[in-house]
This record gives structure tokens, sequence and C-alpha cells, in this order.
């Protein structure tokens, strides 16, 4: 089986990608100018710091990036498309022939290039009497479409190359845990000879099951010896099937030219400006390849917290990783938010040194690290059973968090933040993690 | 008798010669009169580039010229009548009024800034912005009899400006004399960050050296009325009177410049266009119930005409897959091949000199019997300096019967001020003439 995806990536820029409206969420229609409404007149002009992203993703992707660049005019007519032209790269995308390591093995990515996003249509009224409102906020929105070769072997390691890649890129970006961000992605999907398109699927989930579905449906007609037909297939959430949208003999012709507005831009001393953050995933396997620590730790330590990491790192320098990660992972990242303050690091460094060399052993170490974080000693002293006791409490009294979790596992995520808080650092977030989904696992 | 006042001139030129589609109603003390043609947008006024299509639409806001030359102390008087978003030589393919011929109102002004020709002939002092793709500024130049200065690519700002060909479009300037542009043009020039072409210019010369050598290439002598040669020959010695050395070459690669820049303008104008659909601004007379496809099929048919129907399925032929190396990409290489030709005459001369218009003023009832290719050809000289951006200007250079014949200079990239010290050293030695006005 071979899959291959289109993503497009929300770019976290103030203002919009052609003009200087802002990209924050509004009113319908109140975050639009001129120019995102292409009024005969306007015109565009690039935000640099777009520009600048977009050659730092293609850049970490390994890409192969041109010295010069410019955008092209695809055109084609649609209410959400205000110049029914959409500006975007053809010729001279960012970067090409670039890959992006999953799991130990290279997926090729084909090219990664800027757009602007067309406006949003929202349909209202009853079948056969909608009436279609459209809002231009979005218009012009900056995107990045990565394009990967089809060499995605399943449904669920598409799933996962988009869940990493998306933690890779939000840090790229610079974006924070609560910062959301757009991703829309499409698929090809082939059993056999030929491939059939998913479009307009909404949420990652829904990709994976339309995979899951589209790769069952072609396997079954392959078995029974008939054709698989080549064309675009939508996704139907409710029936969990794809339906045929159209049929794809000839590529659509977009009658691609230059956008002439715009001119060119030269890549070399931007990207040589650049300077990229180490992203969590890479930074997990120089974790494992330099102190030797089991890859989950490691993904699980930068995917906690990037200073949590740094603090590992820290103490790595002092004693063997695995005491490091015994304690960074147990009562440091249980008392985090108090730990994290890095004037006290050099204490903590100290503690965990001692405990290593044997001058102090484990209890008194934790002792001294609660002590360090100001958990009164009695609290400190809680045992499993108050843990087990308030997550069961809390799940009795919230019988509804049951039901979400068997819809979707995060929901989890509200126990684990109530249990954390209330047990105020006394247990570690693996004992508190692992306790929640013990007995969420027992009871679903 | 004493002479009309400014006013009753444009308005004059508004009712009698069909110059604006719209004009104030009155003019301000102290401010210098300035008119835009109707593909600039402006505060006040609609901004229909000659088409049914944009019928009501009020820009809000000032294109970067106009903006300028108000801050200046300019009171924009009106909006001139043009060929519809610029496509036509005589300004005959014009929603609202297509301009008459100050010298002979059966004539056509030529196109497409035809309003803009005659403004700047039948009002004295009074400065035209015009719009140039493949001649629109040197044409109604050469017809109308007045100096028109079209500028480099990129030196004007074209911020507010609605496009014809992006990477060919132009704002420039029409008056009766070379020292009133001049005047202006500085205050027009010069980097806008609202349109990034404008911006990787050289700062324009205070003063320009007068050219003392030009280029007459022989090919641009070939298909001329024989009463056009006559006049543009009979200038040559005035020319070298004033110390210009008028040298013939051979510029091979002009014949090349029409095709390629047919393909290029309405490559880009067909996507130009697209956004015309009945939504967000301009006509829309359709029934909203229907298909988005048949909405902004029925808007677009109504609203557009022949020649612009003619020029986006051109364009979108030009544009397709399977056509568009042979057409669209190998036009761009014809581009640069000709600026390299241009280049090559630079290293022995400052200018290239030709006609502007192969033949006189035409006749509306002739212009009538023109197939749509005739009529492209009328442009084979002014299309070249066009399709390669480089800066030119028309002055006129002797009358037949009473109609004026122009003669088009051609300078390298920026040097704009050159021509104009050229034009006007030629006004010193060259007098024009201006039909008689009685509003």
């Amino acid at each position: 089986m071979k899959i291959g995806l289109e993503m497009h990536f929300q770019l976290p820029t103030r203002s919009k990608l052609f003009c200087p409206c802002p990209t924050a969420p509004a009113e319908p229609n109140h975050n639009i100018c001129p120019v995102c409404l292409g009024y005969p007149g306007s015109r565009p002009s690039l935000n640099r710091k777009a520009l600048e992203i977009g050659l730092g993703i293609a850049q970490f992707l390994d890409c192969r990036i041109e010295e010069r660049v410019w955008f092209s005019r695809k055109t084609y007519f649609y209410p959400d498309l205000p110049k029914n032209f959409q500006i975007t790269q053809y010729e001279t995308p960012l970067g090409t022939d670039g890959r992006f390591e999953l799991n130990g093995r290279s997926i090729g990515i084909w090219r990664v290039h800027l757009e602007e996003d067309p406006g949003r249509i929202r349909r209202v009224g009853r079948p056969g009497e909608e009436i279609a409102f459209v809002d231009y906020n979005r218009s012009g929105i900056p995107l990045v479409e990565i394009v990967t070769a089809p060499d995605l072997t399943s449904p669920e390691e598409a799933r996962t190359f988009i869940d990493q890649l998306v933690i890779e890129l939000r840090a790229l970006c610079g974006l924070e845990a609560q910062d959301e961000q757009t991703v829309r992605v499409d698929a090809n999907i082939s059993v056999g000879e030929e491939r059939v398109e998913v479009k307009n699927v909404q949420g990652l989930r829904n990709l994976e099951r339309a995979l899951r579905f589209e790769a069952g449906r072609q396997s079954k007609l392959i078995a029974a010896g008939k054709r698989v037909v080549r064309e675009t297939r939508r996704f139907d959430e409710e029936r969990k099937v794809t339906t045929s949208a159209r049929e794809k003999e000839t590529e659509e012709d977009y009658g691609y030219i230059g956008e002439p507005d715009l001119g060119e831009f030269r890549t070399g001393n931007m990207l040589r400006a650049l300077d990229l953050k180490e992203t969590p995933l890479a930074r997990a396997r120089r974790l494992v390849a330099s102190y030797g620590i089991a890859e989950v730790t490691a993904k699980q330590l930068v995917l906690t917290s990037s200073r949590l990491t740094d603090l590992f790192e820290e103490l790595c320098h002092h004693v063997p990783a695995e005491r490091a990660v015994a304690w960074t992972t147990g009562p440091i990242s249980g008392n985090w938010s108090t730990l994290q303050d890095q004037a006290i690091w050099p204490e903590l460094v100290q503690i965990v040194k001692a405990d290593a060399e044997g001058h102090i052993n484990d209890i008194e170490a934790k002792r001294r690290i609660l002590a360090l974080a100001g958990v009164r000693q009695e609290e400190a002293s809680g045992t499993e059973d108050d843990l087990s006791k308030l997550i069961s409490d809390y799940i009795d009294a919230h019988p509804e968090v049951l039901a979400d979790y068997r819809r979707n596992p995060k929901a989890a995520n509200t126990v684990i933040g109530h249990a954390m808080k209330e047990s105020r650092g006394r247990h570690s977030s693996k004992e508190v993690v692992e306790e929640v989904k013990r007995q969420m696992e027992r009871r679903a | 008798m004493s002479a009309p006042s400014t006013y009753a001139l444009i308005q004059y030129a508004q009712r009698r010669h069909l110059a604006f589609t719209e004009t104030v109603d009155g003019l301000d003390e102290g401010r210098f009169h300035f008119s835009a043609k109707d593909n600039l947008c402006a505060l006040g006024f609609q901004a229909r580039a000659g088409s049914a299509v944009l019928e009501g639409y009020r820009p809000p806001f000032d294109a970067t010229p106009i903006h300028r030359l108000k801050a200046a102390g300019g009171q924009l008087v009106g909006k001139t009548t043009m060929d519809e978003f610029g496509f036509g030589s005589f300004s005959t393919n014009s929603a609202h009024g297509v301009p008459l011929n100050p010298f002979d109102p059966d004539r056509s002004c030529g196109g497409s800034s035809g309003g803009a020709g005659a403004a700047a002939c039948l009002i004295p002092g009074h400065i035209a912005l015009g719009v140039s793709t493949g001649g629109s500024i040197s044409g109604p130049a050469s017809f109308c009899g007045v100096v028109g200065l079209t500028p480099t690519y990129g030196r004007v700002s074209r911020y507010g400006l609605i496009d014809y060909g992006n990477s060919l479009d132009k704002v420039g300037l029409l008056s009766r004399s070379a020292a009133s542009i001049a005047q202006h043009f500085g205050t027009i020039a010069g980097p806008d960050p609202k349109d990034p072409t404008s911006c990787a210019q050289p700062p324009l010369a205070g003063k320009g050296r007068m050219p003392s050598s030009l280029a007459l290439p022989r090919e641009a002598m070939e298909n001329l009325d024989p009463a056009v040669r006559k006049a543009f020959q009979g200038a040559l010695p005035v020319l070298r009177g004033m110390g210009v050395a008028v040298e013939e070459v051979s510029m091979p690669s002009l014949r090349f410049a029409l095709p390629a820049y047919y393909v290029l303008a309405t490559s880009e104008a067909s996507t130009n266009l697209a956004r015309y659909c009945g939504m967000r601004f301009g006509r829309r007379e359709e029934e909203l119930n229907q298909h988005f496809n048949d909405f902004f099929t029925g808007v677009r048919s109504e609203g557009f005409g022949d020649e612009a129907k003619r020029r986006i399925l051109l364009g979108t032929f030009c544009r397709m897959v399977g056509f568009r190396s042979r057409y669209y990409l190998k036009s761009l290489a014809v581009r640069q091949m000709l600026i390299g030709e241009y280049r090559r005459v630079f290293q022995e001369h400052d200018a290239v000199l030709t006609p502007t218009m192969p033949f006189l003023p035409p006749r509306f009832e002739d212009i009538r019997r023109m197939t749509p290719l005739e009529m492209y050809l009328a442009d084979f000289l002014t299309i070249p300096p066009n399709l390669v951006g480089m800066p030119h200007v028309s002055v006129p250079c002797g009358y037949v019967d009473g109609l004026p014949v122009g003669m088009q200079v051609v300078a390298d990239h920026w040097k704009e001020m050159d021509l104009l010290e050229l034009a006007k050293g030629w006004e010193g030695a060259f007098l024009y003439t201006f039909p008689e006005v009685r509003p």
C-alpha cells in the first residue's frame, strides 16, 4: 500500500501573507481589506516573516532550496477565492526533494511551498434552500503546503507521520502548547496500480478512518478482479465511508503563470540568517544517541517540556544518565511548577549528584528535593492509595469523562490535570498518568 | 476675445470630445489641475476602466500616483475615457463613450488612453495621467498631438491601477509640453511599499543628459503610411540641427515583439479579469439563486465587451497545459532577447528613434472595417519598448493635412530624464500646433 499526503499548515504570522490584515480570529468579514478581497487596483506585497518561516520548514525537511523563488497564479473560479486565482508557488517551491525521519525510516518530501488560504463558505438553511455565506477573514492567511512521496505504507503510519511532523513544525514555528494551528490534509492512496485522492476530510482521526476504509475498498475491488478508478473521493463522516466526488481522468488545468506583482526573492541571505531551533523529536533522537536512554523516555521528556529536558541534560553532565532519568521523570517532573525556576537548578544538581555519589540515600535526596520545591514533609509522604482514591473519587463524581474517554482517549487529560493539581506534586506526572490510564481503561 | 477658462475647457472636452467619464463640479483655487485615466482608482469617482462589468465600483482608496499629485497641490478634475481595461488602440472599445480627436472629431484619439490624449491637447497646462501596457500613452500622444511619457516599468507605483498586464503596465503622463511633464514626473515617480515592483528603482536624476546619438532601426521604417514617413523624415534635419546624430541601425528582433507581447499581455489579463464575477464589487444584475458557475458566466457574458472576451480566450489558451511552453514561456524568452538587442544598440547610441504610429489618426468608419489583427498591428512601433519595460517619449514631429504625426524616442531603463531633456530641446526647435477651441 502506498500513501502520499498533501498537508497545509497555517503559519503563525501576525498579519496575512500579502496584506497587513491581522490573522487573529474575529467576527466574519472583519479582518479584510482591498488586497485580500481582490479589489481592482489593490495588489499584494509579501509578508517576509512567512517566507522566513517557510524557508525554515524547507530547510528542516532537508529540502533542496532554490536560490531564486517566485510566486504563481493558480486560476480557478470559486466564490471563496476573491481574485478567482490563488497566489501560490509552482515552478519554484521553497523546497524540493526533502525527507522526514519517521521512527527510523526516511519519508520523502516532494515539495514545500507557500500559498494563500481562500475564504470560507458557510451554508445555512434546509437542504435545497441553503444560503451560502462567505467569510473572507481566512482569505490571505499564510499556509505552507507539504507534499510527501507515496512512502507511507498504512493509515496508521500516515497518522503517526502527521502527528510527529506537527510536533516538530509547531516547535520550529515557535508555537506554544496552547496556540491553535490549523492543519488540513488530503491523501493519495493506492493498494494496487491506480491511486485515489481523498480530500476535504475534517480532522486527523477521520483521515485515518477514511484511509482505512479506502484501503479496504480498494483491496476488495482488486480481490474481485475489478478495476480501481482514478478519482477524488470524499469522506462521509456519518456513514464512515468514502464516496466518489469526481472522476479525474486528466489533471485539472490551472493555467499557471508567474505572479508579476511580487517579483523574485533571493533565498541565500535569508537562509544564512535562519537560526533553526532543535525540534522535540530530533532532540529525542539525540538524547537516545548521546545518553543511551530509552526512546520512549526521551520522547516523554521532550514532549513534557523543553526546559525539563534542559535540566535533564544538565544533570547528565554530573551523574549517569539513568539517574538523571529517574530524578527528572520522577520527583522533579512531579514538582515542576516550582522546580522549573532555573535559579535553584545548581542546588538540584548538587542533591542528585550527592545521591549518585552515595553521600546521601534516595529517601534523603527526595526529601531535599521536595523541600527545595517547598512541599511540606507530611504531604510529601503521600502514598499510592491517596492517588488512587483521588482519581476514583473524581471519576465517580464526573461520569461524563468516561463517555468522552470512549470517544477520545484525550479526555483522560481532564482527570490527569485534576489529580496533578489536587496531589500538589506528591506524585510524579508519570505516576499520575499511569494510574489514571489504569483506572480509565478498567472502567471504560 | 479672452481665453476660455480651464473649467470651460474641461466641460468642452467632456461634452464635445468625450474625453472624460466624470468631472468635478468646479475648480479649486490655487491648485493645478490633473486628470486620471479611468483605470486608476480615486476616491470620489467611479473606477470602471471603460468596462460595464465595473459599473458602480467606487474604490475605497486613491491610487498612489493620484495620491501623490494631490499631496503636491493638484486637483483631480476628472476621469478620462479609455478602451475597456486598456484593450485597444483607438479607444473605440469603451463602455463609457468613445473620445473624439481634437484635430478632427471624425477620427480616433488613439488608445487606450484616448481620453487622456484629448484632455491633454484641449486643456492648456493640463496634466493627464495615462497608462501604457503596449503603447497606450505613445499612441494617443501621437494622434492627439501632445507629449506622452511612458516611464520605465517599476518607476511609478501601480498601486490603485486596475490591472491589464501586471508585468507590462506603466503609469505615465501626457501634456502639451515636456516641461510640464518634467515638472510633475518627479512627484509620481519613486518607490512605494504598496507596489513591490516599484521598490527596486534607482533614484530619479535631477536633470537628464541630452542624448546626442539616436539609432533609427530600418525595420521601423517598413509598413508606414507614406505621409507619416515623409513627415517623420522631415524631422530628422531638425534633430541634426540640434546637434543630435541620427544613424540607421538594424534591430531584427523587433518583429518578434508584437506576438510575444500579445501572448504575455493576454495571459496576464485573462487572470486579472477572473475576479470580475459579480461578487464583492461592480456589476451584479444576475439572479443570486443559481449555481455559481451559471451566475458568474451570466455576469461576464453581459459585462465584458467583445475585445475583452477575445483577449480572455487568447490568454487562457496561451496558459493551457501543452501550449504554455510553446507560447507563454517562449514569449518570456523573446522579451529577454529583445532587451539584449536594445542593450547592444545602447552601447553605440543613447536612444532609439522611430515614428510613433504607422498611420495618421484613422476615421471611425475605417476603424470599423479593420480586423482585430490589423488593429493589433497598428502598435508595432510602440510595443517593443513596452515589452522590454524601457522608458519612451512621443512628441509631435510634423503635421499632415492638419493632423499630427508623432515620433518616439526610447532610452535604456531608468533614463526618463534624458528623454525629457531631448523633448525639451525639441520644443525649442519645433513648434507644436493645437486646434483652436471655442467652448
